[in-house]
């Protein structure tokens, strides 16, 4: 038998009209919301794990196991007060989970090609005085070299999370992560000689 | 007294109490100062913001895939229990019948030792070597062997089809034949699932060209990384989005390529929690 002859058979097989009645279960109204949550969170869950320094590969699937708790979480009937927080807080742990494995498993040889690629460009255009691109890596070098719960008010921020939720991502106080937006921004502020 | 960084970035976002944020309120409509502060830091959140997504927006790949993915995902969780699924068939369903078909199995293997002493041993070893690295190699199945075998159903049939229908354990007789066209050991026969390369729920049948041995230690293209492409193509073909015949052709010739067009991925989109879970009750 070859596979042209047991797939032949196969072609006489389906017939239109048939699709409509055989249309098995709808989603139900749990995984459209999955969905629709998905649609709204997926870049801004997956630039917020990029820069971690997972790869994407790993980030994409992070956010899968992201949706699939949330999934468990609704169907559950668990509480649906800041969906978003929860969202992003269950990302985050699962990111550190994540960076944490690559750590070990890559045993000392860390260089980070991701991280290689955002460098500033070394050779600057000397006509174009701090052009935008400039400007915008002069920015994200600052912020590489703050404390790491900093950079993630900042970027939890960025992403348009409210200070009560990102303080509730992280586990730290409302207080805490005005302090750490206020010490980060003086910093920006100062390098961007403003 | 001026309003601190602090206090302003907090009114900002309206987490200052009334009477706080009230006085905050007066101060700002008369300072300058403070006011100037305040329009600096949020204008460097704003720019911090879109250099931060600048900077990874590229890097981010089309959310086609990553949806189908999870829509499928989210579809197994709703229609089966966690731990079966209708596209596993070689599975055993207790301990009891793993632990005999072990041992029927070690029972079997030290026969041919005592029968064939040194000689048979040896080549069996060879033999298990070489398939081994055939499965690492190759997570698609020998074509010759197993092309891939349908029989006549409508697509209502399939849309419709019990998951219990296709639960159906394959015959040990059968299995042992499968076993032995790929040339593997039976003692070894733990390392491996006999799946369908067509799914029943796409129209394929218990037959010896539609079995074939896959190896759970295929990393990549998995097993489970299989099962995810059958749901996917089980849901497009019950949407109406593509021909039973298509999918049937497509899973055959080269189920990975379906895969990569499918999910719109060069590789595996696999959830490792996922597959912890079902290799554990695997194990089980």
């Amino acid at each position: 038998m070859s596979p042209t002859d047991s797939i032949a058979d196969a072609n006489r097989l389906p017939f239109p009209g048939a699709v409509d009645a055989a249309f098995s279960a709808k989603p139900s109204d749990i995984e459209r919301e999955v969905m629709e949550l998905f649609e709204q969170f997926r870049s801004p869950l997956l630039r917020y794990a990029l820069s971690f320094g997972v790869t994407v590969q790993d980030g994409e699937e992070i956010i899968q196991e992201v949706f699939l708790a949330l999934f468990r979480h609704l169907q559950s009937g668990k509480s649906r007060r800041n969906l978003r927080g929860w969202i992003f807080r269950v990302a985050h742990n699962l990111t550190l989970k994540q960076r944490y494995a690559n750590q070990r498993s890559l045993d000392g040889m860390a260089f980070d090609s991701t991280i290689a690629e955002r460098q500033p460009d070394p050779s600057p255009n000397p006509e174009e005085q701090l052009s935008s691109a400039q400007r915008r890596e002069r920015l994200l070098a600052v912020v590489r070299v703050l404390r790491e719960a900093d950079q993630s008010c900042l970027r939890l921020r960025a992403e348009g999370l409210r200070y009560r939720e990102i303080a509730a991502v992280l586990g730290i106080s409302l207080g805490a992560v005005s302090m750490s937006l206020t010490r980060s921004l003086a910093r920006l502020i100062r390098a961007d000689g403003r | 007294m001026h309003v601190s960084d602090q206090e302003l970035l907090l009114a900002a976002d309206g987490e200052l109490r009334a009477g706080r944020a009230a006085q905050v309120r007066a101060h700002l409509a008369a300072c300058w100062h403070c006011r100037a502060r305040m329009a600096e830091m949020e204008g460097t959140i704003a720019d911090f913001a879109r250099a931060h997504r600048q900077s990874l927006d590229a890097q981010l790949p089309p959310i086609d895939g990553p949806r189908a993915l999870l829509r499928a995902h989210l579809a197994q969780l709703v229609s089966k229990p966690p731990a079966d699924s209708w596209r596993r068939v070689f599975r055993f369903q207790s301990p009891v019948r793993a632990a005999a078909f072990v041992g029927v199995a070690f029972v079997a293997l030290f026969a041919a030792a005592m029968v064939g002493r040194i000689v048979l041993q040896h080549s069996a070893w060879r033999g298990t070597d070489s398939a081994l690295v055939a499965s690492e190699r190759g997570s698609e199945p020998d074509r010759t062997l197993t092309p891939g075998a349908t029989r006549m159903v409508a697509i209502g049939d399939v849309c419709s089809m019990p998951h219990e229908e296709v639960v159906a354990e394959v015959s040990t007789s059968l299995r042992q034949e499968v076993f032995q066209e790929y040339g593997i050991v039976s003692a070894h026969a733990g390392d491996y699932e006999i799946d369908y390369l067509i799914a029943p729920g796409l129209g394929g049948v218990e037959d010896i060209h539609n079995l074939w041995p896959e190896p759970y230690t295929s990393r990549t293209w998995s097993a489970h990384v299989k099962d995810d492409l059958e749901e996917r193509l089980h849901q497009m073909v019950c949407a109406g989005k593509l021909d039973l015949s298509t999918a049937q052709r497509e899973i055959a010739t080269d189920w990975i390529a379906a895969y990569k067009k499918y999910f719109h991925t060069d590789r595996p989109l696999s959830l490792r929690s996922d597959l912890i879970s079902r290799r554990r009750s695997r194990v089980a």
